[in-house]
C-alpha cells in the first residue's frame, strides 16, 4: 500500500482522465500505483470499460485475470458494500506513458456473475476458467466454462478463504475404478 | 552361461566342473538377470527428475549398474521411479501407469515430495505415494543427489537378490 499515492486533477494520468470522462458513474475508486493505475469499476460497466480501454486507449494486452477473496479483510469489505470477491484484470499497453492498468470489479456472493471478456481477448478463455475453478465465479458468455486445474469431479473452490488448506480429505480418497472405466 | 568368477565368489553356489559346467539354483540365475538389467520407467514431475537425468548422464552413469535402458512405456519397464510431487489429478495417471507395468516390478519413491508430500502440505498434493503404490525404496532429500538414486537402485538390486520364484511386487520378501 505504500506505493499508492493520491491523484489530483493536475497530476492524473491521461488514461484516468479519459476514463473519468467516459464513465463518470462507473468508477468506484482509483489510485495511482508505482507503475500504473488501479481502478475499481462497478459490475455493470466492466465490459464496456475494458472494451474502451482496448479499442480506444490501446490497452491491447490482457496480462491476467484473477480474483481476491476479501472475506477476512473487513477494511476492504466495508468499502464496496460488503462484496466478498474482487475480480482483477491486468492490462498492458505498448504505447503511452501509463503502461499498466489494473481494473477491479467487486462481486457479491449472492450474485457470482461477471460478463466474460472472451469476446475482447481470446486469451481470456483459460484465465476465466482458472478464476472459475479457484473461486467459483461465473463468467457469463464464456464459450466453455469448466474447471482447468482441479479434476472435473472436484468439489469446491480451493482459493476461497473458507476452503481448508489441507482440503477435505480429497488427497486421501480416490476411486481408481472409475478412472479406468 | 555368463556367470563371472566374482559372482561365484560372492555366494552363488556354483561349482565349476571341468571348467565348462556349473550348477546353481533357478532363483540365483533369474535374480542375477533381473538385478542387473532393471529397466526404469521415469515418472518425473518436479526437480527430482533433473537429478534423475543427471544420474543417467555420463558423470554418474547409471548404466554402470545395468539400469540405463530408460523406457517411456510402462509395458517395457520393471522399475518405477516416482520423482516429484504427485497431485490429486496426477495420482490416477500414476496408478494406471503402475498397473500397466508387467510383473515383477519395483517402485522407488524419490525425494521428500513423493515420499511424504514434502513442504506441500496442501489440499491438492498426495502426502506420500505409498498410500496407493507398494513402494520398495524411499530416498530422502530435496532433491536427493544422484548418488542417493544410485544407492536406491542398488538397494532394489539387493532386494531382488533375496527374492524367490514365483513372486510379484505384492509378495513380501524375506528381509
Amino acid at each position: 500500500m505504500s506505493e499508492e499515492k493520491e491523484i489530483t486533477e493536475e497530476t492524473q494520468p491521461l488514461v484516468l482522465k479519459r476514463l473519468r470522462e467516459k464513465f463518470p458513474d462507473a468508477l468506484l475508486a482509483d489510485v495511482e500505483v508505482s507503475n500504473g493505475v488501479s481502478v475499481v469499476v462497478n459490475k455493470e460497466n466492466i465490459f464496456a470499460l475494458l472494451a474502451y480501454l482496448k479499442t480506444e486507449l490501446a490497452y491491447t494486452f490482457l496480462v491476467d485475470i484473477t480474483a481476491v477473496d476479501n472475506s477476512n479483510l473487513e477494511s476492504e469489505l466495508i468499502k464496496y458494500d460488503y462484496a466478498r470477491y474482487m475480480v482483477v484484470y491486468q492490462l498492458y499497453t505498448f504505447e503511452g506513458e501509463t503502461q499498466r492498468i489494473r481494473v477491479k470489479v467487486p462481486v457479491h456472493e449472492k450474485d457470482l456473475k461477471v460478463q466474460s471478456v472472451t469476446k475482447l481477448w481470446k486469451g481470456a478463455n483459460w484465465l476465466e476458467r482458472e478464476t472459475y475453478d479457484m473461486f467459483g465465479i461465473d463468467f457469463e458468455g464464456h464459450p466453455d466454462l469448466q474447471r482447468i486445474l482441479m479434476p472435473d469431479d472436484f468439489d469446491g473452490h480451493p482459493l476461497r478463504k473458507d476452503y481448508p488448506l489441507r482440503g477435505r480429505g480429497e488427497r486421501e480418497r480416490f476411486n481408481f475404478d472409475k478412472q479406468n472405466a | 552361461m555368463g556367470l563371472a568368477k566374482t559372482d561365484i565368489q560372492n555366494g552363488h553356489r556354483a561349482e565349476p566342473t571341468d571348467g565348462n559346467i556349473l550348477t546353481t539354483t533357478i532363483d540365483k540365475v533369474v535374480n542375477w538377470g533381473r538385478r542387473n538389467s532393471l529397466w526404469p520407467m521415469p515418472f518425473g514431475t518436479a526437480c527430482c527428475a533433473i537429478e534423475m537425468m543427471a544420474t543417467l548422464a555420463s558423470k554418474y552413469d547409471l548404466s554402470r549398474f545395468g539400469s540405463e535402458a530408460i523406457r517411456f512405456s510402462p509395458r517395457q519397464s520393471d522399475l518405477l521411479i516416482v520423482s516429484g510431487r504427485i497431485s490429486i489429478k496426477m495420482m490416477p495417471v500414476l496408478k494406471r501407469i503402475y498397473d500397466q507395468m508387467p510383473e515383477p516390478k519395483w517402485v522407488i519413491s524419490m525425494g521428500a515430495c513423493a515420499s511424504c508430500g514434502g513442504v506441500f502440505d496442501t489440499y491438492t498434493l498426495i502426502q506420500g505415494v505409498d498410500q496407493f503404490l507398494p513402494v520398495d525404496v524411499y530416498i530422502p532429500g530435496c532433491p536427493p543427489r544422484p548418488e542417493d538414486l544410485i544407492d536406491a537402485v542398488m538397494q532394489v538390486q539387493r532386494k531382488i537378490d533375496k527374492g524367490t520364484l514365483p513372486k510379484g511386487s505384492e509378495v513380501a520378501y524375506n528381509e
